[in-house]
This record gives structure tokens, C-alpha cells and sequence, in this order.
């Protein structure tokens, strides 16, 4: 018992709770005092619950180092490991390894709540007419399968970056770690309150929340702002932490052109992530204010504009598609090579690509807004800055293509997820394009042709990578390999049944299906299509449970990690499996290119004292 | 103890800059009083908020971080700190330039009806304060604890007079409550997102001074007095841009 | 070299064949307007765009993967190849001029849709939870039923009552939002006699789903005796149209008349009894209060509720409908 709630995870939620009934208390006797009717709901939650959040951060210990600081004591560098073995992962740990894996376990978590939401209102849409949900529920459970399903996004990429950056670029550490156990820590809280608006009478916005309606939803409305503001901050200073570590700790030897191109990738989302997310919180938080003080910035009736909220909200919920993808599509650039035994063709051309994307990216975000009485003469120029986008993606599909030509392939479970990654995510963006000409999206605008499309971006560019990587580095991270029959069955189950869900979106899509409805016409005719869609679903959902299997299983009784599995040139398989603690006993220097795969002789890195 | 050449010219560099942007804060005024002419405003913003990047904050210190030395050495993880803050300070510069773009939006060229004299007390004070904290900065570089803690007490008392003035004049006299039409929104959710940047930088400053007297800092070691006063600057420079943007651009609504 | 021929003819071959198969599936609604020619061709460009760069890169990766594919036994690593400059500049020149093509048609089909028939009949579209109500100035007609005649520009002068709406009929093609505070247009041409469906695109809380209503496109003559029936609608007992309003404006969404609870109180024995309010006091329900409860609905906030729940119906109906709901109304026991 005693071990119990020494747990800081256990401790953390221990003090959440009493946070927030502390918040709730305050706000009720402030009220209390200066005359108004004491008890009212919404001041009273949300107080309680970012004063909940902040007691999270305390009780598990991710501020307390700060707080020496504050009062001029030194502190150690890492934390005094007395929580060894699997205790660490739950409390604070300064070890970018440890924080990887913990946000590796809570995006996956995360990933099974929001698809289990997708199944639940997926059932529903089997059939016309409501069977089991209201409609207020069916909204509910869309828009949060919408959003924990991006924040599951953004901290998996969170989990690689971390996991994986130090390590590529040789540093012993993140630079800031105190920060980056912040960023992971504030995420626990953020998603719990992003949940807990299912409790508080839901909301009906989709994940987009616009006003006037997300100005009258009931209270869940403002669990999932506070929720989502909360996991702002963890993107942003993981993504400052990133651009410190990379600019700043790159072994000795690494010029920018020879880090591995992962490290691009995670650079370019860094500095979206840095910048753009401020703007959805502040959209997220001019609600929050409108509704707790009738400040009308978003309310015509008091001279506001709703089409502002739609501007800020997508100046960072477009450039945050790019980095839900730039790591995933930087994966595969990564481990292409490793499967195809080749160099990645046009190294230079791929990183360079990941900055383009990521700087045209910014300026592309009024085409969610053709429909929405935005100026109309900006409607043309977003549509070229749109279609810009496709030439340096399209640089990627072309190098991949390059690189796996003339290779010596092989096909184990990561290079199949790299494969359909490629393939799934052509999907989604050559569908991209009919969007952004205008006169199309008006017919496509809000149908499931655009759910369709973006499912097969971030499948493709998320999900698909997610997984070619978890099995690639698995052996990395624990020392013990992924069973490859079960690999194989997950892959056979998810890449079908995926394929078949979003060509079917776009199918109805394009006959008139709208988005974000829980009950259709059955005069459409579109009950067969949903049924496959449903079931699709469902298997989709029964191969991520053969994942969770060969997991389990494969930490108990999976062969040990031995060697360089994969035969890889890059620097973390040339040391022991797990990883040693302090990464690289050894430092070393970067004497090659990174990606010279069947060039006789050639090195990327040397250790010291090595010859 | 005799002040070193250095010191006494970086301290006048830092009194001629505060005279300049104090110069330049009175031609802003005037000009907006005698022409209504926001390109100019703007300009004066930037070149105003220049002047305090460059030479309060140190911007160019950023470029000069050796990249070869012992990665755990205290030079290059102080070199790594101050990259580590500019990236934060970027990142906060996009909330608040959402909010100068949401005020544009929804406002235009026009503004709410506030205080003058309130207006250019409370940024009269902001500016002060920055002098100061120069000042405290410099001190503690050059090894002169006194002026140093002088100079942060005095800042701080600047900073919550600021904030007194904002919140505790400003938002009790204004015509209108957060509640009244959008130009009332507006202006409190720019003074507000300020105002709580002042409060975690007079926090940021009580935290400095408390440490300063215990002898926390050295010439070589005091990069929470740096940081202090570049986050503090930064607080300044935002206000640089808000000042016109709340008081002073286009007609009163 | 044998290699690059055989892909370019698989990358033909695909590219024909997915185009084909993407046309027998029949992918579009009926197209019923003008603006839906001019959106279905630049679709088609897509479409072929699509078949073409989808076989290019998947016909070569599966050609790699079957014939380059590491057979039993072989050891060894693959070609060295670590780039090629002019091959790079080659795919991202191409793509970019592809690009700026598909802008430039891109705008040159919006100019087509956007294009502006000065004669065009101008209808005034007003959305709210959940209803569309379509004003024809020209006649002075309110309906909640769209009848166009065929082949005429309608221009459609859009505006919400409360939150973000969508105007959209698949068989048209165009969409267009209405925002809350403003006007926004949308230009359609019907070239097609039949009845389709307006559905609300945007998502806009608790009935979304259902908020759809009927488009009339006629002829020029059965649009004519339709202005005729509506202009002569002889006066109605007000009973009657009250109970017809708060149908047609979705109050029964949120109001019962059978006691039960919905989003708002229930209308049974509304009239007359002492309603207790949020601020603590208590009114009685006459008809004055009534009145003020449809056209100002956040002046009385009734205790348990919320304000901003319901929307104001000032701008949507007229004294008499306001009048008709209060007597129907008053007859709620
Ligand atoms: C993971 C994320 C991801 C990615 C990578 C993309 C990529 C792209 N998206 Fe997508 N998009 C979303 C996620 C993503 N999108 C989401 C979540 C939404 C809905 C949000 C909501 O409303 O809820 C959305 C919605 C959306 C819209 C708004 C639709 C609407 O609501 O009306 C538009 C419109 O332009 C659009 C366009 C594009 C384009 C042009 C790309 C391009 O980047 C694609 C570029 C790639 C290619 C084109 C393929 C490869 C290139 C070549 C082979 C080169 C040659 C190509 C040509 C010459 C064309 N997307
Ligand atoms: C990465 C992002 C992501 C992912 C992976 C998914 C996955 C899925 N999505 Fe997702 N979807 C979105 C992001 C995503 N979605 C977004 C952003 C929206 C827009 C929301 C909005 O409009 O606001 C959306 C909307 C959306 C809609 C449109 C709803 C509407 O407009 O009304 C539909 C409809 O079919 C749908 C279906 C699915 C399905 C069936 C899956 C399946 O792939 C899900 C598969 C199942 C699982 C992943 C669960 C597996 C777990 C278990 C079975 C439990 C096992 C647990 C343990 C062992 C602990 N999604
Ligand atoms: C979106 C939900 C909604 C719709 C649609 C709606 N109302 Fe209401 N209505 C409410 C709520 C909530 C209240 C209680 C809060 C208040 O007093 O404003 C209310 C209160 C009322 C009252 C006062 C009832 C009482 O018991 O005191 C009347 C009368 C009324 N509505 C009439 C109408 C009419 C007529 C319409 C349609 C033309 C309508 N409402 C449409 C939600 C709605
Ligand atoms: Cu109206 Cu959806
Ligand atoms: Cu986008």
C-alpha cells in the first residue's frame, strides 16, 4: 500500500483530486462573498480543474526541481534512481529514454480510448435511425474521437522525438530535461480533463469548435478547451526542447547534412509546434473567456466575428496535419534504407522537403474556410499556396520510389507497415488536391470525402509509420523482440479493412454523405456502404488488439534483443539492447554519411578510442 | 570600488537607449494626437521594439554560441539556456500576435474610449522599469551586487505599479466591462494576457532579488538575472506594440 | 532500360485502368445545375490526375518490390545510388508547373460558378436551429419549402439566426455557409425539373442531422401558379398556424406540450402559472410574457435553463406568427 502511493503517478492524481475540489471550494466562496449566487457550475469546474492540473504537476514531482531552484538550491543532474526497474516509467523520471516510453504507452492509451469511441458511434451509423445513442451522445463521442485521437497523435510523435533524437544525434540527454518531464506530466492531466467532458454533459462542436455553437454547448464544451490548451503546452515545449537539443547537442562531426533524416523531419514539426499552437489555445481560450464573461469577441450579437475564430483556429490546426505526418513520413525515409540495403536517393532533397512542407504549410490554412464567408477574394491564393504543398511531398513519394528501386528487399513486419504507410498515405494526399480547387471543395466541403481523405493522410502518415516503428525499435526500447507472425496478422488485418473503411468514406462521401451526422436518409441508399465501413472498423480494431497481445506476450517470452538486429548503420544499434542508461558510454563522432548502405568500407560514426 | 571603463560605457549605452525610447514615446503621442496616421505608429513600434532586442535583450548574443566546446561545460549549457528562452519567447510573441490580429480583425481603425494620461503613466512606468532592469543586469556583470540589487528593487516596485495601474486604475474607471460589445473584450484580453506575463515576470523578480541578497550570483554565474531581464524586456516590447494598438491607432468607437 | 519500359507501360495501363474503373462506380449525384457541369469537369481532371500519379508511383514500388526483391540465399547489399540532381529538379519542376496549372483551371472554374446573371431571382435564406426559411422579396412570399424555376440564376442572399449553418443540395454541387451576423451569397442555375434536398453541411449541435428541407425546381409556369398559391394563402385561423409554426420552427425539439422534459421547459400549463426565473424571482406567464419569451428570449431566463439556449426568433417571424404561437400557446393545458 505504501509502495502504492509512492507511485507519483498515484501521488499526482491524489493531489489532482484535492486540486480541484480546492478550486471548485475557492470559486464558490468568492462568489459566496462578494454577493453573487454562490454555486454555479462552469467558473466553478473550470477553476477546479486547471487548479487540478497545476496540483498534478506538483503532487508527481515535475516542478519540484523548479521550485529548488526558486529558492537557490542546486539541484542533481538526473534524479536519484530509487524507483529502479518498471516503477520508474510512473513517476518522474528525467531520462528523455523513460519520458519516450511513457508517452509512447499514454498515446497508445489514448489511441484505444478514441478509436473504442469510433467503433461505438461507428455502430450506430450501421444502421439508419438511432438505435442506441442520442443524438447529443453520437456528437459527443464524433468529436472526441476526433480530438483524443490527435492528441494520442501528438504525443506519439512526442514519444518518437523523444525517444529517438537524442539518441540519432548522440547526446546524452534532451537539453532541457526538467522540461520535458513538464511537457509529458502535463499531458496526464490534459487528457483526463479532455475525458472528463464526456461526464459533463458532452458537447456538439466536432473537434473543430467553432462558435456561436461552442459558445451555447453545455459544460463538457469547456473540458475539452482547458483539456486541449493543457496538451498545447506539452506540444510547445516539447517542441522547444526538441529545437534546443538538435541545434544545440549533435555529436561532434554532425553538420546539418549528415544528421539522420528523422532528426529533419522532427526539427520541421518542432518549429510548427513551437509557433502555431499558441494560436489554438488562444482561440480555444477566447471561448472559454466568451463564455465565462461574455466577452463577444466570437458573438455577432455584442459586434464579434465568428469567422475570426476559424482563422485562428486553423492557422495552427493546418500546419498541425504536418506535424502529425512529417515525423511519420520522416520514419520512413529513415528505414526505407535499412529494408532496401541503399542509400535514401537525394538525402538532401528529403530534408529540405520537410522544411517546405513545414514552411508553406503556414500559409495554407484558409483552405478548411472556402465555405465559411471568409473574403472572397482570398479564396484563390489559398488555393495556390495549397497545391504548392504537393511539390515537396511529392519529392518524398519520388526519393522513396528511388530508393526502392534496384534495392535488396526484404520484407519484415516494419517494412510492410512502411510499405502500406507509402501507399495509404499516397492515398490521402493525392486526394488532397480536389479539395483545394475551390469549386470542387464546395461540392466536397463537410461530405465523409474529406474524411476519407484525411483519414488516409493520418493512417498513412501516422498510424502506418507509428507501427513500422514500434516494431523496428521495440527491441530498442526493451530488449526483447516483437513476435513476427503476430506482426504479420496485424499488418493483413489493419491494411485491408483500413484500405476498404476509407475508400468507402470517400465513396459516400461523394454521393452526399454529409460528415458529422448520426442518422442519414436511408432514401441515400448508403446503409450497405456503412455496414462495410462498421465492420471495417472492427477489424481494425481487432488488429490492434493481436498488437496489445504480441506486446504482452512478447515481453514475457519474446527472444532477447541481440546485436544489431536490423543490421543498421545507425549509431543506437551499435550499443547494447535495452539502451544503456547514459546512452553512449562512449561518445562518438560522425566520420560518414549517414545512409551509405552497400558502398564497401564506408562509416557513419566512430566511437572514441575505436578505431 | 571604481567602476571599470566597460561597465560605466555599458551603463551609459543603456541610459542613451532609455532616452531614446522615452523620446520616441513622446513623439508617439503627439503624433497620434496631430495626425491619425497608424503606418507611422507602426513604424515607431518596431523601430522602438529594435532597439530594446538589440540592445537590452542581447539578440545578437544568440549568434555567438561556440558550437565545439565540452557539451557539459557551463559556458555552452549557458549558450544553450539562452536559446532555449528566445525559442519560448518566440513561441509566446504568436499569442500575442493573435491577439493584435484579432483586435485588427474586430476593431479595425477604431478603439475603445480609455484614459490618456492613465495610459501614458502606466507605459511611461513599464519603461522606466526596463532601465532599471538594464541597469540591475549590467551591475551584476560587472561584479556590482548593490547597484544590482537596487536596481531589481526598484524594477520590481515599477512592475507591480504597472500592474496596479492597469488593473487596479485602469480596469476599475473603464467605461466598459469585459462583457460590453467587443471593443471591451478585446481590451481586456490584451491588457489581461499582459497584465499575467508582468505578474509571472514580478514573480520571476522577487525570485532574483531574494537570491541576489543571499549572494546567489556571480560575474560568471548569474544566468537567472539574464533571464530575468530578457523576459522582462520581452514583456516591454510586447507593450511596445500594445500601447498604440489599445490608445492610440484610428478613432475613438 | 528494360526495366523503365516496362513500368511506364504498367504506369499506362494503370493509369487507364483505375480512371475506368473510377467512372463505372458511379461516384456523383445526379448533376442539376450549371455550377455542377463546371465542378464535375475540374473533377474529372482530378480524377485523371489521380489515376495517373497513384499508378506512376504504385505500378514502380510494385515493380521494385517484385522484381528487385531479395531472393533465398542472396546476400549482398543494393545499388549504390545516392541521388541524382537532375532527376530531382526534373520532379519537383514538374509537379510545381502541374500545380500552378491546376490553380490556374482551378480559377478559371470558379469564375464559372461565381459567374453573376444580373436577372437572377433573388431568394433570402434564413437558417436557425433547426429550419431553413426561404424569404422571396420580389413577391413577398415566406416558405420553408425551396421552389426554383429551371434554367434562372437564383441568388441566394443567406444569413443564421444562431450558430453556423451550411447550405448544400449534392445535386448543385456548391455549398456555402451562413454565418450568424452576416450575408453571405451563394449562385445557383437549376437546369434540371425535379425535388431535391437542402442539407445543412454544418455541423450545428444536437438535430444537425435532420435539418434538411425541400427544393422545388419547376418549370417557369408551375413556378408562377406556385407564387399565385402562396401570394392568395387565404387568412388562416391563428390557432392553427401557431400550432404550424412551432412545428415548422423546431420549438417542439425543445419544448414538450405533454409535460415531458426536453432542452427547454415544457410548454403544458405554461399560461397563466408563476414561473420561478434564474435571478430568483417569479413571474406570471402571461401573454405579454410569452411574447417576450419567443422574440426576446434571455430577458426572462427560467430557473433551471441556461440563457443562450434559445435563440431569438425576432428576426424570423413577423407580429401575427408571434401573435398566432402566443394564442396556441395560451390553449396548452
Ligand atoms: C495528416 C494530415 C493531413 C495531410 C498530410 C493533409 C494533406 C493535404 N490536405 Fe488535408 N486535411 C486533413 C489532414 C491532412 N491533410 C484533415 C484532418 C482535414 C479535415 C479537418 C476537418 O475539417 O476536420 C483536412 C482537410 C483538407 C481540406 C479542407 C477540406 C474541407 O473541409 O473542405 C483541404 C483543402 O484544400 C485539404 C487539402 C490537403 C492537401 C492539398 C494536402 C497536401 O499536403 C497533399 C500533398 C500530397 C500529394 C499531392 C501526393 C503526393 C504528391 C505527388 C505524387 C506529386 C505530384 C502531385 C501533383 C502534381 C498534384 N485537406
Ligand atoms: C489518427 C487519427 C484518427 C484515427 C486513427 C481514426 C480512426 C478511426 N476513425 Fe476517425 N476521425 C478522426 C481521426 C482519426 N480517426 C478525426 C480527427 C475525425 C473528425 C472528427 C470531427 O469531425 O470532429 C474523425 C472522424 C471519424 C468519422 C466521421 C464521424 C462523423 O463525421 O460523424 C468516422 C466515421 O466513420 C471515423 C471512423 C474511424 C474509425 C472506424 C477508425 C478506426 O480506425 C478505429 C480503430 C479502432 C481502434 C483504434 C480501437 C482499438 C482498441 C480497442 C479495440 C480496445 C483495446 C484496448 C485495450 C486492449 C486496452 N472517424
Ligand atoms: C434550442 C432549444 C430551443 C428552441 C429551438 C426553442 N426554445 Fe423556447 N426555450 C428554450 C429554453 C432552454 C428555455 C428556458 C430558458 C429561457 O427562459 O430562455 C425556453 C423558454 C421558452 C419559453 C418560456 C417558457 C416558460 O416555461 O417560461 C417560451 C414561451 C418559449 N421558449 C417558446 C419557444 C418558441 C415559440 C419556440 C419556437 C419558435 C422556441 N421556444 C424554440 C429552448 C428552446
Ligand atoms: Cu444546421 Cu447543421
Ligand atoms: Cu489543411
Amino acid at each position: 500500500m505504501k509502495k502504492f502511493f509512492a507511485l507519483g503517478l498515484v501521488r499526482g492524481l491524489s493531489w489532482e483530486i484535492i486540486g480541484t475540489a480546492l478550486g471548485i471550494g475557492f470559486v464558490t466562496l468568492v462568489r459566496l462573498l462578494i454577493g453573487l449566487p454562490a454555486w454555479k457550475a462552469e467558473p466553478a469546474v473550470v477553476f477546479g480543474a486547471l487548479l487540478g492540473a497545476l496540483f498534478f504537476l506538483v503532487g508527481v514531482g515535475a516542478v519540484d526541481d523548479w521550485f529548488k531552484w526558486a529558492v537557490g538550491r542546486e539541484t542533481g543532474e538526473h534524479f536519484d534512481d530509487s524507483h529502479p526497474g518498471w516503477r520508474r516509467y510512473f513517476g518522474a523520471s528525467l531520462d528523455h529514454k523513460v519520458i519516450g516510453i511513457q508517452y509512447l504507452v499514454l498515446s497508445l492509451i489514448l489511441m484505444s480510448v478514441g478509436g473504442l469511441f469510433a467503433l461505438i458511434f461507428r455502430t450506430e451509423l450501421a444502421e439508419v435511425q438511432m438505435q442506441f445513442l442520442t443524438l447529443n451522445q453520437y456528437n459527443t463521442l464524433m468529436s472526441l474521437h476526433g480530438m483524443v485521437m490527435i492528441v494520442s497523435i501528438l504525443l506519439g510523435i512526442a514519444a518518437y522525438m523523444n525517444y529517438l533524437v537524442p539518441l540519432l544525434i548522440g547526446a546524452r540527454d534532451m537539453a532541457f530535461p526538467r522540461l520535458n518531464a513538464f511537457s509529458f506530466w502535463i499531458a496526464v492531466p490534459a487528457g483526463l480533463i479532455l475525458l472528463s467532458s464526456l461526464f459533463l454533459g458532452g458537447f456538439d462542436t466536432g473537434w473543430t469548435g467553432y462558435p456561436p455553437l461552442s459558445a451555447r454547448a453545455p459544460l463538457g464544451m469547456q473540458m475539452f478547451f482547458l483539456g486541449v490548451s493543457l496538451a498545447g503546452f506539452s506540444s510547445i515545449f516539447g517542441g522547444l526542447n526538441i529545437l534546443a537539443t538538435v541545434i544545440r547537442l549533435r555529436a561532434p562531426g554532425m553538420t546539418p547534412f549528415k544528421m539522420p533524416i528523422f532528426v529533419w523531419a522532427a526539427l520541421a514539426t518542432s518549429l510548427i509546434s513551437l509557433t502555431a499552437t499558441q494560436l489554438i489555445g488562444l482561440s480555444f481560450q477566447m471561448v472559454m473567456l466568451q463564455r465565462l464573461f461574455g466577452m463577444g469577441f466570437f458573438d455577432p450579437a455584442k459586434g464579434g466575428n465568428p469567422v475570426l475564430f476559424q482563422h485562428l483556429f486553423w492557422f495552427y490546426s493546418h500546419p498541425a496535419v504536418y506535424v502529425f505526418v512529417l515525423p511519420g513520413l520522416g520514419l520512413i525515409s529513415e528505414l526505407l534504407p535499412v529494408f532496401v540495403r541503399k542509400p535514401l536517393f537525394g538525402y538532401r532533397w528529403v530534408a529540405m522537403s520537410s522544411l517546405g512542407i513545414a514552411l508553406v504549410g503556414f500559409l495554407v490554412w484558409g483552405h478548411h474556410m472556402f465555405t465559411s464567408g471568409m473574403a472572397e477574394y482570398l479564396r484563390v491564393p489559398f488555393m495556390y499556396s495549397t497545391l504548392l504543398v504537393a511539390v515537396p511531398t511529392g519529392v518524398k513519394f519520388f526519393s522513396w520510389v528511388g530508393t526502392v528501386w534496384r534495392g535488396k528487399i526484404t520484407f519484415e513486419t516494419p517494412m510492410l507497415f512502411l510499405l502500406a504507410s507509402i501507399v495509404v498515405f499516397l492515398l490521402g494526399g493525392l486526394t488532397g488536391p480536389p479539395n483545394a480547387t475551390v469549386s470542387t471543395d464546395l461540392h466536397l466541403h463537410d461530405t465523409y470525402y474529406i474524411v476519407g481523405h484525411f483519414h488516409d493522410t493520418m493512417f498513412g502518415g501516422y498510424i502506418f509509420p507509428f507501427f513500422a516503428a514500434l516494431y523496428f525499435w521495440f527491441p530498442k526500447m526493451t530488449g526483447k523482440r516483437l513476435n513476427e507472425r503476430l506482426g504479420q496478422l496485424q499488418f493483413w488485418l489493419i491494411t485491408p479493412s483500413f484500405v476498404v473503411l476509407s475508400l468507402w468514406m470517400m465513396r459516400v462521401g461523394l454521393l452526399g454523405m454529409r460528415r458529422r451526422i448520426a442518422d442519414y436518409d436511408a432514401a441515400l441508399g448508403f446503409e450497405a456502404s456503412h455496414l462495410v465501413m462498421t465492420v471495417a472498423g472492427f477489424l481494425i480494431g481487432l488488429s490492434l488488439i493481436v498488437f496489445f497481445i504480441n506486446v504482452w506476450y512478447s515481453l514475457k517470452k519474446g527472444p532477447p534483443a541481440i546485436g544489431n538486429l536490423w543490421n543498421s548503420r545507425s549509431p543506437e544499434w551499435q550499443v547494447a539492447s535495452p539502451m544503456p542508461v547514459h546512452n553512449y558510454d562512449q561518445p562518438f563522432e560522425v566520420v560518414g554519411e549517414p545512409y551509405d548502405y552497400g558502398l564497401p568500407g564506408s562509416q557513419y560514426i566512430r566511437f572514441k578510442g575505436e578505431k | 570600488m571604481p567602476a571599470s571603463p566597460e561597465k560605466s560605457s555599458a551603463l551609459r549605452m543603456g541610459l542613451l537607449i532609455f532616452l531614446g525610447l522615452a523620446v520616441l514615446t513622446a513623439l508617439e503621442f503627439a503624433m497620434a494626437i496631430l495626425l491619425a496616421f497608424w503606418q507611422l505608429l507602426l513604424l515607431v513600434s518596431l523601430f522602438k521594439a529594435g532597439l530594446v532586442l538589440y540592445y537590452y535583450m542581447h539578440v545578437s548574443r544568440l549568434f555567438e554560441a561556440d558550437q565545439d566546446a565540452d557539451h557539459e561545460s557551463y559556458a555552452y549549457r549557458l549558450a544553450t539556456n539562452r536559446i532555449g528562452l528566445w525559442l519560448f519567447l518566440v513561441s509566446d510573441a504568436f499569442i500575442f500576435g493573435g491577439l493584435l490580429i484579432s483586435r485588427i480583425n474586430l476593431l479595425g481603425l477604431t478603439r475603445p474610449e480609455l484614459n490618456q494620461v492613465l495610459g501614458l503613466s502606466v507605459t511611461s512606468v513599464l519603461l522606466i522599469s526596463s532601465f532599471f532592469m538594464n541597469r540591475a543586469e549590467t551591475a551584476m556583470a560587472h561584479g556590482d551586487r548593490r547597484q544590482f540589487i537596487r536596481g531589481i528593487g526598484v524594477t520590481l516596485f515599477l512592475g507591480m505599479l504597472f500592474l496596479a495601474g492597469v488593473v487596479g486604475v485602469e480596469w476599475q474607471i473603464a467605461a466598459f466591462g469585459p462583457g460590453d460589445g467587443v471593443a471591451g473584450a478585446i481590451f481586456y484580453a490584451m491588457t489581461g494576457f499582459h497584465a499575467f506575463h508582468v505578474l509571472t515576470g514580478v514573480i520571476f523578480l522577487m525570485v532574483v532579488l531574494r537570491n541576489g541578497l543571499r549572494g546567489r550570483y556571480s560575474v560568471e554565474k548569474h544566468w537567472a538575472v539574464e533571464a530575468c531581464a530578457v523576459y522582462w524586456h520581452f514583456v516591454d516590447v510586447v507593450w511596445i506594440f500594445f500601447y498604440p494598438a489599445l490608445y492610440l491607432i484610428g478613432t475613438v468607437l | 532500360m528494360k526495366h523503365l519500359i516496362t513500368v511506364a507501360i504498367l504506369v499506362v495501363l494503370g493509369t487507364l485502368g483505375v480512371h475506368a474503373g473510377l467512372g463505372t462506380l458511379g461516384l456523383l449525384p445526379e448533376q442539376a445545375s450549371l455550377q455542377a457541369i463546371a465542378v464535375d469537369k475540374l473533377l474529372d481532371v482530378h480524377l485523371w490526375l489521380i489515376s495517373f500519379l497513384f499508378s506512376l508511383i504504385v505500378m514502380t514500388l510494385a515493380y521494385s518490390l517484385a522484381v528487385f526483391r531479395r531472393r533465398k540465399g542472396e546476400t549482398g547489399e543494393g545499388a549504390h545510388m545516392e541521388g541524382n540532381t537532375t532527376l530531382e529538379i526534373f520532379w519537383t519542376m514538374i509537379p510545381l508547373l502541374a500545380v500552378v496549372f491546376l490553380a490556374f483551371i482551378g480559377a478559371a472554374s470558379l469564375g464559372e460558378i461565381r459567374r453573376i446573371d444580373p436577372s437572377a431571382l433573388q431568394v433570402n435564406v434564413l437558417a436557425g436551429q433547426w429550419y431553413w426559411q426561404y424569404q422571396y422579396p420580389e413577391y413577398g412570399i415566406v416558405s420553408t419549402e425551396l421552389y426554383l424555376p429551371v434554367d434562372r440564376q437564383v441568388n441566394l442572399q443567406m444569413t443564421s439566426n444562431d450558430v453556423i449553418h451550411s447550405f448544400w443540395v449534392p445535386e448543385f454541387r456548391v455549398k456555402q455557409d451562413l454565418v450568424p451576423g452576416q450575408t453571405t451569397e451563394l449562385r445557383v442555375t437549376p437546369n434540371m425539373v425535379g425535388e431535391f434536398r437542402v442539407l445543412c453541411a454544418e455541423l450545428c449541435g444536437t438535430s444537425h442531422a435532420y435539418m434538411e428541407s425541400a427544393v422545388f425546381v419547376v418549370t417557369e409556369e408551375d413556378f408562377a401558379a406556385w407564387v399565385e398559391s402562396q401570394q392568395s394563402t387565404a387568412e388562416v385561423d391563428p390557432l392553427l398556424l401557431g400550432q404550424q409554426l412551432v412545428q415548422r420552427y423546431g420549438c417542439t425539439a425543445c419544448h414538450s406540450i405533454d409535460g415531458s422534459q426536453r432542452t427547454g421547459p415544457t410548454w403544458a400549463g405554461v399560461f397563466e402559472s408563476v414561473i420561478p426565473l434564474a435571478d430568483g424571482t417569479t413571474i406570471i406567464a402571461d401573454r405579454e410574457y410569452l411574447i417576450q419569451s419567443i422574440i426576446n428570449p434571455n430577458l426572462h431566463i427560467v430557473e433551471g435553463y441556461n440563457p443562450n439556449v434559445m435563440p431569438s426568433f425576432a428576426s424570423v417571424l413577423d407580429q401575427t406568427q408571434v401573435e398566432a404561437i402566443a394564442s396556441y400557446l395560451e390553449t396548452l393545458k
